[in-house]
């Protein structure tokens, strides 16, 4: 049997796999930690869980320095490897899942005295953030299926958080039927796939197709499948249609996670899984036989044009500041496949630059809605009247965020766009430029109608009290916009970083 | 069953394919009889059991000595009674309930071993097996309460099934610490594995007192499984009448009573075959005791353990009975697996 | 001949109840229906001689998936449930949709080339136990701490409600309700 090839995993794997291990712990401890706490204090999960996940960090960044052989280190008996872009998605999901975890701490929908089991939150986050880098290093359908539950079932209940909330449970229940509907049919494709070429290891797969031994058709209908559920945990057309209703219901500190983590998770997977089994790396030219069996380039760029298309036009319309933001994030999706479809190490290189500056100004707009929202209970554009003179500092964040996702400079979700675009046109995909272009010109319109709605329109009377934040809050968003602002300018380390993780990708 | 098997071959000519055909018939056909004869058996036993447990005689007079044909009595009235299916019920899911519930019994009686030869469907996973057909019980048990279209059925086969989904954790977590010291599923293996009388099996403290600490965990669990006293909730009869076959009389009435005791002496089977050396004999000298009546004494032994405790242990409450279960049992039972596996590492028991 | 029968046996304890579990007006009927499919699937496993993977079935999907969907099932109020007409307006694109998939999938299995290996004759499961312990490891403890996040989650969103908190709640609601 195939199945057999894989190798005993030894003690010694977990020494690459240490910032993992240790959050798993965390999340342990920290459910542990919150059971015993005097009267179920949130404050001891809550310590926990920030001192695992900047452990965590620590490690991370370490291993950067101590792995970085080319093609990666297969460890777990290959079911999982750490290579370049492994390291690059942890310290983005460290990142996110710390940001989170912090500003979670400062919002009434998570702390608010009327909430239960605020510690098993935290605790959850910290698992889900294990469960996103474990989709980044699967390299075994089998991990990957495992991974994208691990995500999944997390981020269900987190999405079901605010229990006695009609709109919350909602969310969580469409999320669960979705996702459950989705896995199904990926499972369906991932299993004729299994039954074409008899293997697990997306490179054994490879090896079976390249060998000619795969009929056209079939692969066809695996793919489809395989992608819708791909497509669901990424929120692309036509599988989208939970994420504006999950992200709306859903505590606005966990949408925000949602829309940065799982979909970042997602497309670590797709890379990782369509350039080792559907193509050799970013080798075009090898990849040559592999594409003419399947041509998956050309179908995830249609999905591309339409999903964002389709994420700018229905974000115009929207009056909700957080569903406007769902939208948008559907949108950003469309770019981000463009990338994905160029066998190139350019655009896969774009993809995680962008990603990373997405992260940063995607969870900055989200959590400012936390603030606003701790204030005025409210997401709703028209109670957004003059809120720049209300909380100035955090209103120039919010402007700094909402330029850097339209992509205007000197933001870094300018440079983020430019460097996606210029890998599109290097393998001259020129529709597909123009369609990104006139894109961002719409999302022109929606994101600058917030910051016009926030600076440009006086308060109304007896509105117009000045809104406090705290200090984390502050820093938080800080953390958050001056890296947003400074690597508009400044690019050259995290652009350098992003290279290096697809240069060692491994799978080549 | 191999000389079964040799008899049909060779005697009457058949072929290797239609020899197992035949066999299979004839076990099943025997397990059914005897099954249906510990159910008669067994109902006299327990109301025997139950005078004596009060201070009185129980049945005295059908059959002379000690009311013996009480029991057959009984269920010859049964079986004469009126088939009353009520207006409302849901008919055809009425009459399938009692079936469901009376296969999953006797699928599971299929892979017991009575004796070193003997076991209707051999095969590698028993146990394993035994537990997963007897879901089909609880099926049976919900299908019943609803279709009688009655409150106190839908009731009881609420109270039936949580119990017995619930109770199933620690009952199979009990017998996981045997099936690493056998290794194997096997009910057959692990009854060998215990040969050279008593101080073998797996009960005993000395040889792992996770194993005998198990031994109870299972019982408890067993009781709750079977839905019988102190956890009879879903025919608790001040409550609910008499739970999911409040509705049902005659053949299909005997039917769930056959079940209940065909699940009594089943999981007080299993107890013995897995903790008490199944049909092996208690001392070395005994082996002229044949090997299934070893077996069955030790069934019917535990039977009567469990209907002392039924006579005597008033009735929980659901909530107690639930706390028991997730709070108490099933750590134990994990305690008891872990435990079991680091003994057995600490003085070499592994296989 | 014999194991065609079986397998022909099978196919129709699947597929009957499943077409009973599509099409059934009673929502009870048609979760017991799945009895049967899940029953059929398992005995597929056991004629293909996963012998393990078919007990699994059973103890998991019977025992365990089925029951909780026929607890939901009862316990949910569902309205009209009898009066709702299948109406040819409501049942032809489904069915259309249905059979172009049916069809796909049909092309697909008849015309790819399967890997196709022996079916095992003796019993998996010590294999098995023996690969979950060394070459898939990881997975499998992987998979317990999931689960472990999975009950953590099923306990949160059922626990109680503490008792300070329901009028809350309730205004909490009406606010959180407005379109």
């Amino acid at each position: 049997m195939e199945l057999l090839h894989v190798k005993i995993p030894s003690w010694g794997d977990l020494q690459w796999w240490l910032p993992e291990a240790v959050l798993c712990c965390t999340f342990l401890l920290a459910l542990l930690g919150d059971m015993l706490a005097r009267g179920r204090r949130p404050v001891v999960a809550f310590a926990i869980s920030v001192a695992g996940l900047l452990a965590a960090g620590a490690l991370a960044i370490a291993d950067t320095h101590a792995v970085a052989p080319a093609g990666g280190r297969a460890i777990m008996g290959d079911l999982m490897v750490v290579d370049g872009m492994a390291i690059f998605f942890r310290l983005l999901f460290v990142f996110g899942g710390l940001a989170t975890v912090l500003f979670a701490w400062t919002s009434e929908e998570i702390m608010g005295h009327r909430r239960e089991n605020k510690g098993e939150f935290f605790a959850l986050t910290v698992l889900m953030t294990v469960a996103m880098m474990v989709m980044a290093e699967a390299r075994n359908v089998l991990m990957l299926y495992l991974a994208m539950e691990g995500v999944g079932l997390t981020s269900y209940v987190m999405a079901g958080y605010m229990r006695t909330s009609l709109r919350s449970t909602e969310a969580s229940l469409k999320y669960v039927i979705f996702g459950a509907v989705s896995s199904a049919i990926m499972l369906y494709g991932l299993s004729l796939l299994y039954g074409m070429t008899g293997s697990l290891q997306f490179s054994g797969i490879r090896a079976v197709l390249l060998g000619g031994g795969a009929e056209p058709f079939g692969i066809l209908v695996a793919v489809v499948l395989i992608l819708a559920g791909m497509s669901y945990k990424i929120a692309a057309v036509p599988f989208h249609f939970w994420c504006p209703d999950v992200y709306e219901g859903a505590p606005t500190p966990v949408a925000a996670l949602f829309s940065v983590g799982p979909k970042a998770a997602g497309f670590a997977l797709m890379i990782r899984f369509f350039y080792t089994t559907f193509a050799v790396g970013t080798n075009a030219a090898a990849s040559n036989s592999l594409i003419q069996v399947i041509n998956w380039p050309l179908l995830v760029s249609v999905i591309s044009a339409v999903t964002m298309t389709f994420g700018n036009l229905v974000a115009l319309r929207q009056t909700n500041v957080k569903r406007m933001l769902a939208y948008s994030s559907i949108a950003h999706v469309g770019y981000l496949l463009m990338g994905f479809v160029l066998l190139s190490e350019m655009g896969l290189a774009a993809i995680l630059f962008y990603l990373l500056v997405y992260t940063l100004m995607n969870l900055g707009a989200f959590f400012f809605v936390v603030a606003v929202n701790n204030h005025l209970k409210s997401e709703q554009l028209e109670d957004y009247k003059g809120l720049g003179y209300r909380m100035p500092w955090a209103g120039v964040m919010m402007v700094v965020f909402l330029g850097s996702l339209t992509g205007v400079p000197p933001f870094a979700g300018f440079v983020g766009k430019l460097y996606l675009f210029t890998a599109v046109m290097d393998r001259q995909w020129f529709w597909l430029v123009i369609i990104a272009g006139l894109n961002s010109v719409i999302s022109l319109y929606y994101y600058f109608r917030v910051a016009r709605v926030m600076w440009l329109v006086r308060p109304d009377e007896g509105h117009d009290s000045p809104l406090r934040l705290s200090w984390l809050q502050y820093t938080v968003l800080a953390c958050l916009a001056v890296p947003t602002l400074v690597l508009g300018l400044y690019f050259g380390a995290f652009k350098d970083l992003a290279d290096a993780g697809i240069r060692t990708m491994a799978g080549g | 069953m191999k000389l079964m098997y040799d008899f049909f071959t060779g005697q009457l000519g058949l072929g290797a394919a239609g020899a197992n055909i035949t066999v299979a018939a004839v076990m099943a056909v025997i397990m059914f009889t005897v099954m249906a004869l510990c159910a008669i058996i067994l109902t006299w036993m327990e109301r025997k059991v139950a005078g004596f447990m009060q201070s009185r005689y129980g049945p005295m007079y059908t059959g002379r000595f000690h009311g013996w044909a009480q029991a057959v009595a009984d269920m010859l009235k049964i079986l004469g009674k009126e088939d009353i299916i009520p207006a409302e019920a849901d008919k055809g899911l009425f009459k399938f309930a009692p079936i469901l519930v009376l296969l999953g019994s006797l699928l599971a009686w299929a892979a017991i071993p009575w004796a070193p030869d003997f076991v209707a469907a051999d095969f590698d996973l028993g146990l394993f097996y035994i537990f997963a057909v007897s879901s089909l019980v609880v099926i049976g048990i919900l299908m019943a309460g609803w279709a009688s279209n009655n409150k106190w059925s839908l009731y009881g086969a609420a109270r039936g099934a949580a119990q017995m989904i619930s109770y199933e954790i620690p009952l199979a977590l009990a017998v996981v610490p045997v099936v690493m010291r056998a290794g194997s599923l096997n009910p057959q293996d692990i009854v060998i594995a215990q040969q050279g009388g008593i101080w073998h099996w797996n009960i005993n403290p000395i040889t792992n007192p996770f194993l005998f600490i198990a031994f109870f965990m299972y019982f408890i669990a067993s009781i709750a499984e079977t839905n019988r006293g102190p956890f009879d909730m879903p025919e608790t009869e001040s409550e609910l009448v008499a739970g999911y076959h409040t509705e049902y009389t005659g053949m299909r009435f005997a039917f769930f009573f056959l079940a209940e005791y065909a699940n009594l002496f089943l999981v007080s089977m299993i107890a013995a075959l897995v903790f008490l050396g199944g049909w092996w004999a208690p001392f070395p000298g005994m082996g002229w005791i044949p090997p299934a009546l070893n077996f069955i004494i030790k069934g019917v032994l535990l039977v009567f353990l469990n209907m002392w405790v039924r006579w005597t242990l008033p009735r929980v409450r659901v909530d107690q009975l639930m706390h028991l279960c997730w709070k108490v049992m099933i750590p134990v039972s994990l305690l008891c697996v872990v435990g079991a596996g680091v003994w057995m590492m600490a003085w070499g028991q592994l296989k | 001949m014999i194991r065609d029968l079986v397998f022909v046996l099978l196919a129709l304890l699947t597929v009957v109840p499943a077409f009973w579990v599509v099409f059934s007006r009673n929502i009870v009927h048609a979760g017991f229906a799945l009895l049967f499919t899940l029953v059929g699937v398992a005995g597929f496993y056991g004629f293909l001689g996963a012998d393990f993977l078919a007990v699994t079935q059973l103890m998991v999907y019977v025992g365990g998936v089925l029951v909780l969907v026929l607890f939901t099932v009862m316990m949910t109020h569902v309205p009209a449930v009898g009066r709702r007409r299948h109406g040819l307006d409501r049942l032809v694109p489904p069915a259309v949709f249905a059979a172009a998939v049916f069809g796909v999938l049909y092309k697909v299995i008849t015309v790819v080339k399967w890997n196709v290996g022996e079916a095992s004759t003796s019993p998996t499961t010590a294999e098995i136990g023996t690969q979950l312990m060394t070459n898939y490891v990881f997975p499998f403890e992987y998979v317990s701490i999931v689960l472990l996040a999975a009950m953590v989650g099923a306990a949160i969103l059922i626990r109680e409600r503490s008792h300070a908190g329901s009028d809350d709640a309730i205004a909490e609601e009406k606010q959180e309700a407005r379109p």
